[in-house]
C-alpha cells in the first residue's frame, strides 16, 4: 500500500454541504467507539476522524462530518450520541457558511509533546523574506537555524530514546522528518567513505513558487546538526541537487570533517 | 582609460545632482545616482585592493568569502591573509536618505558567517539612528560621508590601523 498524506482536521470548507464536529467522549468499555460510529452512520457522513485514550482511560473521539439531511442540527446528533451508554459526554459544533473549525482542541501533541502546526506555503514564503532581506546572510542564517534546531531535536529525543538507536538505525530520523511533513526523506551510506547521501523527494523548502533563492539552507543545516548530534563529529554538508534549480528531487552529501 | 570611465561617472553624477530638481527628471536621478557612485566606489576599492596587494598583502575587491555555513558572500572589499579566513571585510551602503537598520543587519549576518577580525561599513550620508545603535551593539566600524569617493580613505585608514595593530 503506497504511503499517503495524514490528513487531519483543524478546519474544513465546504459551502455545498452542512458540517458538524462531533466530540464524543468514550467510556472505557470494549465496543464502544464502534457503537457510536454505528449510530452517527444513519445521520452523517464521517469525512475525517481520529480517536485517542486519555489518562483516566476513557477516550476522545473526534469527527468532522457531513449531514446526510439538510434539516439536521447539532443538537439533534448530540442527544442521539448520549442515548448511548458508550458515550460519557458529547459536544457538536455547526459549521458556519461552508466553515468548519475544530473548536475543542487547542494545539497539537505528539507524544505527550506540544507541536505547532503550519503551512509548508508558509514556512517557504518566510524562508523566502529571510533570503530576500539579508541576502546570502539570510541563506547563512537559514542554515545556522536548521542546524540548531534539529541538533537540539535529536539530543532531546536522544534522551527518551537513547542515541543508540539513531546511530544503529539512522531511518528513525529519516522516518520521523517525513512523517512531520519536512519531505519524503531517504539515506544511504557513500559515495565515500564516512560518508551519507540524503535524498529528499518533495523537499518543503523548495516547495514555493516564484522565489529568486537557489539552495535549501535550512534542510542543509537541518542534517549538518542532526548528524552532529548522532554521531558526535562536524560533517561539511553541500547540497548537490536542488529543486530550486529544477531538480526532481534535493540532495545532500554529509562528509566527515 | 580607467581615469576618462571615473571622470565620466562623475560628470554624470554631477549631472544628476543638478537635475535633482522637482520634475520627471528627478525621479530619474534618483534612480540612477546609487547604480553610478556604487560603479565609482568599486573601481577605486579596486585601486585599494592594488595597492594593498602591491604591499605584500591579500586583498580582494569585490571579495567572495565562503562562510562558516557553507554559503558563499560577496563583498565591497576584503583581506584575507590565510586561505579563505578573513581580516578584515568592508562593505558600503550608498543611498540617497539615511540607511535603516536592515541594511546593518543584511551586513551583519554575513560578517557574523565569516568571522573576521575587523567588519567596516560604509555608508552615504550616514545610518539611521536605530541603524547605529545596532551597529555599535555589533562591533561594526561605521565610516559615514555625504561623498562616497571620500569613504575609500577612511576606509583606508581604518585598514592600515587594523594592520598596524595586528602586526604590533
Amino acid at each position: 500500500m503506497k504511503g499517503a498524506k495524514h490528513r487531519i482536521f483543524p478546519l474544513h470548507y465546504d459551502p455545498s454541504k452542512k458540517l458538524f464536529h462531533i466530540v464524543v467522549k468514550l467510556s472505557d468499555a470494549p465496543g464502544s467507539y464502534s457503537s457510536v460510529l454505528d449510530i452517527l452512520r444513519t445521520r452523517v457522513n464521517l469525512i475525517g476522524t481520529s480517536t485517542y485514550t486519555l489518562s483516566d482511560g476513557t477516550a476522545i473521539f473526534s469527527g468532522f462530518s457531513e449531514a446526510l439531511s439538510a434539516r439536521e442540527t447539532g443538537e439533534g446528533i448530540r442527544k442521539l450520541i448520549l442515548g448511548s451508554k458508550a458515550a460519557i459526554e458529547a459536544t457538536v459544533h455547526e459549521g458556519s457558511q461552508g466553515l468548519l473549525l475544530d473548536t475543542f482542541h487547542d494545539g497539537f501533541a505528539v507524544d505527550s509533546e506540544a507541536y505547532v502546526l503550519l503551512r509548508r506555503g508558509d514556512l517557504a514564503h518566510m524562508f523566502d523574506r529571510v533570503s530576500r532581506i539579508l541576502g546570502s546572510g539570510g541563506d547563512a542564517l537559514l542554515y545556522e537555524e536548521g542546524r540548531a534546531m534539529s541538533q537540539w531535536n535529536v539530543e532531546s529525543l536522544a534522551k527518551k530514546f537513547g542515541i543508540e538507536r539513531f546511530r544503529e538505525k539512522g531511518s528513525i530520523l529519516y522516518r520521523m522528518m517525513s512523517t512531520q511533513g519536512w519531505g519524503d526523506v531517504e539515506g544511504r551510506l557513500g559515495p565515500g567513505k564516512g560518508e551519507f547521501t540524503m535524498v529528499v523527494s518533495d523537499c518543503s523548502e523548495c516547495s514555493g513558487e516564484g522565489t529568486p533563492r537557489k539552495e535549501c539552507s535550512f534542510m542543509r543545516g537541518y542534517f549538518a546538526g542532526s548528524a552532529y548530534a548522532i554521531h558526535g563529529r562536524e560533517f561539511d554538508v553541500k547540497e548537490t541537487k536542488c529543486g530550486f534549480k529544477g531538480g526532481k528531487a534535493c540532495e545532500f552529501r554529509l562528509t566527515p570533517q | 582609460m580607467r581615469f576618462r570611465s571615473i571622470c565620466f561617472l562623475i560628470l554624470l553624477q554631477i549631472a544628476l545632482l543638478v537635475l535633482m530638481t522637482h520634475t520627471p527628471l528627478s525621479i530619474l536621478g534618483y534612480a540612477l545616482l546609487p547604480s553610478t557612485v556604487i560603479l565609482e566606489s568599486r573601481a577605486d576599492f579596486e585601486s585599494m585592493a592594488n595597492d594593498l596587494n602591491k604591499r605584500g598583502l591579500k586583498a580582494h575587491a569585490p571579495a567572495a568569502i565562503v562562510g562558516r555555513s557553507g554559503v558563499k558572500h560577496e563583498f565591497a572589499f576584503a583581506l584575507i591573509p590565510d586561505a579563505g579566513k578573513a581580516q578584515v571585510v568592508v562593505d558600503t551602503e550608498l543611498s540617497v536618505k539615511e540607511v535603516d537598520e536592515m541594511k546593518v543587519l543584511k551586513f551583519y549576518v554575513k560578517v557574523y558567517d565569516v568571522n573576521p577580525k575587523k567588519a567596516i561599513l560604509c555608508v552615504t550620508p550616514k545610518l539611521g539612528a536605530r541603524a547605529s545603535t545596532l551597529a555599535k551593539e555589533y562591533g561594526i566600524t561605521v565610516l559615514e560621508d555625504d561623498v562616497p569617493r571620500n569613504l575609500i580613505s577612511m576606509a583606508e585608514k581604518v585598514v592600515n590601523e587594523t594592520l598596524g595593530a595586528a602586526s604590533k
